[in-house]
């Protein structure tokens, strides 16, 4: 059991990959010394709490700004005893519209990032509060812009083993926040920010809640409308019905239409839309996935396949998709240092990724509409 | 990367977990800085007050007592013992408020909202904040970080009372008890252990039993055949299913209440915790449940060992585990709601009624601005606090003019192109 409970999770103490950060301030947290027993008593200018929270405070500076969104100002910062070492630090905004104290995206992002501590889920070194009651996340930096960057950018030309490589990494990190019982609900290419040494990471924690208890329902309302899943959509919503159709019925031509036979229940769903028989699409098989993805390979294709099962009881868990030998054929994957990457800092990109709202499209006509239907469901 | 790994990367265990002799230094320095503050406080406060009557001519018969009382003796303050107590009457009556609630919160968002108000007061005192003001925030803030939603007016008209509670006294204090939790929300309960452990109790007796990781050999006849076998338990049960049912009952009842009151989640882990309460419920269960992890028996007589429980390799862990969970059950047991006891109601009282006189009156609502002598707000909210309050109303009635649906504008907008 801890003796010393009042050690901060500094930069030394996560998993982060080693070259990422250099914090070498951090060592001297470890083993960690109560903050308090440094203060004198006589000093007791402030209450015990408070000195904690100071003691957090001092430790960073804030730099430049590199980011600002509706939901938070992003700076660049690094340890007070360490000027090389780079952090990112997020100042929420107060939400004048929500009432009820700090927003729900706010307290979901800390919690769940104060519990997860893995290579490829973004760090949260601290939080501390500054004054007006601000609320500063102490993360990561990560420097090298996200996963939409890369995939948007037609001169970045990447390979099988490259591919590999990124989705090996986005496979780790959802397994360990389902190994810890935390649901992202929100996992898309611009919410992957990418490391100095190229590792990815999964950021933006703004939509996350952990598994319901055995008995309790979840909500269907989550994860930014394009990326999800046909049981989501057929969930209860109170979304129009024109747009879900669409998107199920843009789902249904690439991956074929679900039916009691492929997806026993499926009709029960409260939002079911029964196709007409004549325009049924047959279930896509291997050679589809192949087709499309040409690159993955035969295997890949199989593995694609397995997680992108219609039916929810079918589809592949995050461990079991960790095992699929895909991982282990040739090529091996690309190892970090040589993975494709912009030439140009992606230190804005990264403001412009933390400061925006979980569920939130950069841009076009369903702006704000994901965490707007969130709300609703939080009724 | 084994379980215990995972959970010692939690905040619950980084920061929120102790032995006793920590927990008890702990809550002495809290105490000590607290007391200190307190009594400068209320010196700072008697000076103030002396000038003003002398300055009016006329003494303010109100605070008399109070005034003669601290010229007396030095101002008498809470005893980390007596803070303890204070804090966990509070304690109970969260479980209470979140009882009055239709429908009752669920036992998970309150018993999270007594952990942030064991967890707040280890590094503040109640001298400073009075429990009463904390309790009610500690227990909105647990809906929101628990995914119970209700809004904050909802949760404010369900509290009961002879004044109503405002939203602002509600959430004031809100972003200083997420400073005292450290900025830590989660916190690990036993309840989803217990189920799971219950869910492979009922399994084993209807013959779908698991063998334990370490103990393959088992098969589900023999769990089955075995758990039939188990020495009688504290009440006469129709079958072994309806014996696990009342088990489970009786367990989370204890999880419910003596595993939040006493320091348990300070001193162990949220396994340790159920299978302690467990141990209590029914002790042969317990005792089975564990041999099918861990092998056994260790003291049973009745059962025949099984030959390889005789060169059982995890008789260590089993033997240590054994001896942590007695002290954790012994912990549980110790508990009496301080409501079904009167001694220790007189007690409390007493502590009360000391406690009314080293309330730090510097950390009322603004202070500065309540003139002398008429109550302050019990919210500890700033100055720029109240000022962004004000901001946020303001702005609220605007967004209320421009539209009356809950999902905002922008969609509505959207919908009507459709």
């Amino acid at each position: 059991m801890a003796a010393s409970p009042f050690a901060s999770r500094s930069p030394s103490m996560t998993v982060a990959s080693p070259n990422t950060l250099r914090l070498r301030a951090g060592v001297t947290d470890w083993p960690p010394r109560p903050a308090f027993t440094s203060k004198p008593l006589a000093k007791a200018d402030q209450e015990l709490t408070e000195q904690l929270n100071e003691d957090v405070r001092q430790k960073y500076v804030k730099d430049k700004k590199l980011g600002e969104g509706t939901y938070a100002v992003v700076f660049l910062g690094y340890l007070r005893n360490d000027p090389a070492s780079k952090v990112a630090i997020k100042k929420i905004k107060v939400n004048a519209e929500y009432k009820d104290g700090l927003t729900m995206d706010a307290i979901r992002e800390v919690k769940y990032l104060q519990e997860l501590s893995h290579p490829n889920v973004i760090a949260l070194h601290d939080v501390f509060s500054s004054k007006d009651q601000n609320l500063n996340l102490v993360l990561e930096f990560l420097p090298r812009g996200d996963l939409e960057m890369l995939i948007k950018d037609s001169d970045i030309q990447y390979g099988l083993a490259d591919i590999k490589a990124w989705m090996g990494m986005l496979a780790r990190g959802v397994w360990f926040c389902h190994e810890n019982f935390v649901l992202h609900r929100d996992i898309k290419p611009n919410n992957l920010l990418i490391a100095s040494d190229g590792e990815v990471k999964l950021a933006d924690f703004g939509l996350a809640r952990s598994f319901a208890d055995p008995y309790l329902n979840m909500t269907h309302q989550v994860i930014t409308r394009w990326y999800r899943p046909p049981e989501l959509l057929y969930g209860r919503d109170n979304t129009p019905v024109p747009w879900t159709y669409d998107q199920i019925s843009k789902i249904c031509d690439a991956f074929g239409t679900p039916t009691e036979a492929n997806w026993p229940g499926v009709s029960k769903l409260p939002n079911y839309i029964p196709t007409d028989p004549a325009s049924i699409v047959p279930l896509q098989g291997r050679e589809f996935f192949y087709r499309q993805f040409p690159t993955a390979g035969p295997v890949g294709a199989d593995l694609l396949m397995a997680m992108c099962s219609l039916d929810p009881r079918n589809r592949i868990t995050a461990v079991e998709a960790l095992r699929h030998h895909w991982w282990t054929i040739d090529p091996r994957p690309t190892r970090n240092e040589d993975l494709p990457q912009k030439q140009k800092s992606g230190a804005k990109k990264m403001g412009d990724d933390l400061s925006r709202r979980g569920g939130q499209i950069d841009d076009g006509p369903f702006k704000n509409a994901a965490r707007q239907l969130d709300f609703g469901a939080m009724k | 990367m084994i379980e215990d790994d995972i959970y010692r990367t939690s905040s619950q265990f980084r920061l929120w977990s102790y032995t006793e002799a920590s927990l008890r230094s702990l809550r002495e320095k809290t105490n000590a800085i607290a007391s200190e503050r307190v009594r400068a406080a209320l010196r700072r406060a008697k000076e103030a007050h002396q000038s003003t009557t002398s300055a009016n001519g006329t003494p303010q018969t109100g605070s008399d007592g109070e005034g003669k009382k601290m010229d007396d003796k030095e101002i008498d303050c809470l005893t980390p013992e007596e803070e303890l107590a204070f804090v966990r009457f509070y304690c109970e009556k969260t479980l209470e408020l979140g009882e009055t609630y239709k429908p009752a919160l669920p036992t998970m968002v309150r018993a999270t909202a007594i952990q942030y108000l064991k967890r707040f007061y280890l590094t503040n005192s109640p001298m400073t904040y009075h429990p009463k003001s904390i309790m009610a925030c500690a227990l909105f803030l647990a809906t929101k970080t628990d995914n119970y939603y209700m809004s904050l007016r909802q949760f404010a008209e369900g509290i009961p009372g002879k004044k109503p509670t405002t939203q602002e006294e509600v959430i004031g204090p809100e972003f200083l008890l997420m400073q005292g939790l450290r900025f830590t929300f989660d916190v690990r309960h036993p309840f989803r252990g217990l189920e799971g452990g219950i869910m492979e109790l009922q399994a084993i007796a209807e013959g779908q039993g698991q063998p334990g990781p370490h103990l393959t050999h088992q098969t589900p006849q023999q769990l089955q055949q075995k758990l039939l076998a188990i020495s009688p338990g504290p009440v006469r049960a129709s079958s072994i299913s309806d014996r696990i049912g009342r088990a489970h009952g009786t367990t989370r009842e204890i999880l419910k209440t003596a595993a939040q009151m006493t320091d348990a989640y300070f001193l162990y882990t949220p396994s340790q915790i159920w299978l302690s309460a467990l141990l209590l419920a029914d002790r042969p269960l317990a005792e089975f449940y564990l041999d099918t992890k861990l092998g056994g028996p260790l003291t049973s007589t009745d059962i025949k060992p099984d030959p390889s429980d005789l060169q059982n390799p995890l008789y260590d862990l089993r033997t240590k585990l054994l001896r942590v969970l007695t002290d954790c059950s012994a912990l549980l047991q110790a508990y009496q709601p301080l409501s079904s006891d009167p001694g220790q109601m007189a007690d409390l009282q007493r502590i009360a009624k000391k406690h009314h006189h080293c309330l730090n009156p510097e950390k009322k609502l603004a202070p500065k601005r309540t003139p002398a002598g008429t109550e302050a707000s019990p919210a500890p909210a700033s100055e720029s606090e109240t000022e962004r309050l004000a901001k946020k109303r303001k702005l609220e009635a605007e967004k209320a003019r421009s539209s009356q649906d809950i999902f905002g504008p922008e969609l509505v907008t959207e919908r009507t192109k459709q």
